[in-house]
């Protein structure tokens, strides 16, 4: 396990471009830097590269131009870097086990870990989500809630260090939404999360990106740039609730 | 057009499974000689479930409804992977739902499997020639479906008739033959346009689906 | 859809602990034994033994029963039409149609194996996870690239089956009558399945991304972790010596030839 050196980036992105045969310009001169232990908000419309530059990040998509580097070493396309990890956004792609403990052992399995150091992760994976209870569970049997956490599980498994989570939160009920964020605060990895629920990102993060057409349009704190009113409409999106002064007061009764 | 367990003797599902066995084992190797199969094994795995799920679709052909087959669609799209797909969901039907025979398994797989093969060959001479048309493909589509369809019954109809534990006068064999035979035709019509049918509807909406794994 | 392949997976019996290797060979060895048999006589010790090893088993006999609902098409064909025409020597008539020994003797044969086969076939597959069972196979030498496809197949197959049903159920929202055998009929039914491979099709780029991205191909297939007991292997000795004494008995007793079978 590489260790970080402080003041070392996690993840530094120099002038990435990236075009799909059939659309043009999906990534835009892309520059970003990440520094260890930051939780990184991706907001932006649909369309706007998000998923694209994470497929990147982890050496899945090969960029047109420009530069990735991940912990010291550039990603090269196709090479195996378990310590950048990304949770997909529809968990059936990523569950591809029958098993919940198949599946979660799977990555620790591929980074040649004798038997018991496989089972040790798993353990660990499963109780950092919450999940140890559903070991033995076939995976179709699982909650939406419950496959979320499993393929988050499957992905700690490997021990990343740098985690991407595209749209954790989508189609969970309220309680797994909660599950979810108090995992996210309690992450001790560095993290990206990309999410249309802006109250999730001003829960979790400190730092927001947001991305419109390919290009990254402000980068800062997450209540200067979400509570930009012009800047949010300017690009899809809507100031969050908490930071919109109150309408319609509560009113407690006691 | 499954052979059930009990009635076929041992040599002859023997042969089945050596046949099955051999096919498999050819398939698996020509498999390995491309360079990532990796890439393929997700689609040409999650294709198998697929059309194992369509299977249970129902056509309904009066007086009852049958189940489509698709087994030249499968070979045309799935190349080297059709053998092991086939060997893969017949398998599970035979355990899952009890359809077919766990010892005429490697027999069953021959009637499919074969057909499917040769399907594949036909729909891949749709690209030669000049034109390059929807019609063009639709109508290979029909062709190696009926053709697959074809060789499946005749291989059925003739494996199960002249293996009957019982004698059967020729008469009555052949007569037996032709009513089976026959009865199944519509069903080769019916497939055969589904498939072309299918074609057209892939053509337009996913065209890469048609090359192949 | 439910696939309730491992309902009774669970249940606690001789047959349920058993390793799942050899009660893979043993029990598939008693199958192709049984098919083997061609004598009468013998049809009685099958009868005994499959009853025998279902009530070992503890699986419900309903389930059997479920089963066999399916098939059971197939067998009255079998058992309607066989003794009618097969045959010379006739025993009875109904009628017009002539009730032949010959036939009558096959249509039983044919029942009684296909009928013990299936029970054991359901006992082997019933009492094990599906998913333990593919393992078990890649231990006896399945090719990794086969177990590969069958654990994938197995995990998406409630997935698309689901799809599968949320459409019809949308196309029947939408006043889609009871199907008839029509051009648009089966246009629809072609749209119906075009979509489901499209939707796995595409889905399967992302399981391909998935699996690279947690390493696959970068270790060797694991083959499973089975661990043989001493209580396993008498099993399945027991089991093959049985199997042998069908297959003996019969070619002792003349393989059918005294039962007029070709």
């Amino acid at each position: 396990m590489l260790s970080q050196e402080l003041g070392e980036p996690v993840l530094t992105v120099s002038g990435l471009w990236f075009s799909y045969p059939d659309r043009p310009n999906v990534l835009k001169d892309i520059s970003l830097k990440v520094m260890p232990g930051e939780r990184v908000g991706l907001i932006g419309p649909n369309g706007a590269g998000k998923t694209t530059l994470f497929l990147g990040l982890c050496g899945v998509l090969k960029p047109s131009t420009g530069e990735i580097v991940v912990l010291g070493k550039p990603v090269v396309n196709g090479d195996f870097r378990p310590e950048v990890a990304l949770v997909f956004q529809n968990p059936d792609d990523q569950l591809f086990c029958p098993s919940v403990w198949d599946d979660v052992a799977f990555g620790p399995q591929n980074t040649g870990l004798s038997k018991d150091e496989v089972e040790a992760r798993v353990k660990k994976a499963l109780s950092i989500v919450a999940g140890s209870e559903l070991a033995d569970r076939p995976v179709h049997h699982l909650s939406e809630g419950e496959k979320r956490i499993i393929s988050i599980a499957g992905v700690l498994a490997m021990r990343p260090q740098l985690v991407i989570y595209d749209e954790p939160s989508a189609n969970l009920d309220i309680r797994s939404r909660r599950r979810l964020i108090r995992l996210l605060q309690a992450s001790k990895e560095t993290i990206l999360v990309a999410s249309h629920d802006l109250e999730l990102v001003l829960e979790v993060c400190n730092r927001v990106v947001l991305m419109d057409k390919g290009s990254i349009i402000a980068d800062g704190n997450p209540r200067e740039v979400m509570g930009d009113d012009r800047l949010m409409e300017a690009h899809g999106q809507e100031k969050p609730h908490s930071l919109v002064p109150h309408q319609i007061p509560h009113r407690h009764s006691k | 057009m499954h052979i059930p367990d009990g009635i076929l003797p041992v040599p002859v599902t023997g042969a089945g499974y050596a046949a099955t066995a051999v096919t498999t084992w050819y398939s698996i190797r020509r498999i390995k000689q491309k360079e990532d199969p990796r890439q393929d094994i997700p689609k040409a795995s999650l294709l198998t479930a697929a059309f194992f799920v369509v299977s249970w679709i129902h056509i309904p052909m009066p007086p009852a409804s049958v189940h489509l087959v698709l087994n030249g669609l499968l070979g045309a799209l799935l190349g080297y992977y059709a053998f092991p797909a086939i060997l893969i969901g017949l398998s599970f039907q035979a355990v899952m739902f009890g359809h077919g025979g766990l010892t005429t398994l490697g027999v069953n797989v021959m009637i499919m499997g074969l057909p499917a093969i040769a399907a594949h060959y036909i729909f891949r001479l749709r690209k030669f020639g000049n034109k390059e048309s929807r019609r063009k493909a639709g109508a290979f589509g029909f062709l190696s479906s009926a053709v697959a369809m074809t060789m499946s019954v005749a291989m059925f109809v003739v494996i199960l008739l002249t293996n009957l534990p019982a004698d059967l006068d020729v008469e009555i064999e052949r007569a037996a033959i032709y009513t089976l035979a026959l009865a199944h035709v519509p069903l080769i019509f019916i497939e055969g346009t589904i498939t072309a049918l299918l074609v057209l509807f892939l053509q337009r909406v996913r065209p890469r689906i048609l090359d192949g794994v | 859809m439910k696939l309730r392949i491992d309902e009774y997976s669970n249940l606690d019996s001789p047959f349920h602990r058993w390793d799942a290797r050899h009660k893979l060979i043993g029990l598939m060895a008693l199958i192709f034994a049984f098919s083997f048999v061609r004598d009468l006589r013998m049809l009685l010790a099958m009868v005994v033994v499959t009853v025998i090893i279902y009530i070992i088993s503890k699986l419900p006999v309903s389930f059997l029963l479920r089963r066999l609902r399916y098939p059971s098409f197939f067998l009255l064909a079998v058992v309607l039409t066989l003794p009618f025409l097969s045959g010379q020597t006739i025993i009875m008539s109904i009628g017009s149609l002539d009730l032949r020994q010959e036939g009558l003797l096959a249509a039983l044969l044919i029942a009684t194996r296909f009928l013990s086969i299936l029970t054991i076939g359901l006992v082997l597959f019933s009492t094990t996870p599906f998913l333990t069972n593919i393992k078990a196979m890649r231990a006896l030498g399945l090719p990794a690239i086969m177990a590969d496809m069958a654990l994938l197949a197995f995990r998406y197959l409630q997935e698309i089956g689901q799809d599968l049903q949320r459409m019809q159920t949308s196309m029947r929202l939408r006043g889609l009558r009871k199907r008839r055998l029509s051009i648009r009929g089966l246009r629809i039914l072609a749209w119906l399945s075009g979509s489901i491979l499209v939707r796995s099709y595409e889905q399967s780029e992302w399981v391909y991304k998935a699996m690279i991205l947690r390493g696959y191909g970068h270790a060797p297939h694991p083959r499973g972790e089975f661990h043989t007991h001493s209580r396993d292997v008498i099993a399945l000795c027991v089991i093959l010596t049985i199997a042998a004494g069908f297959i003996g008995g019969d070619i002792l007793l003349g393989h059918g030839s005294a039962a007029l079978l070709q």
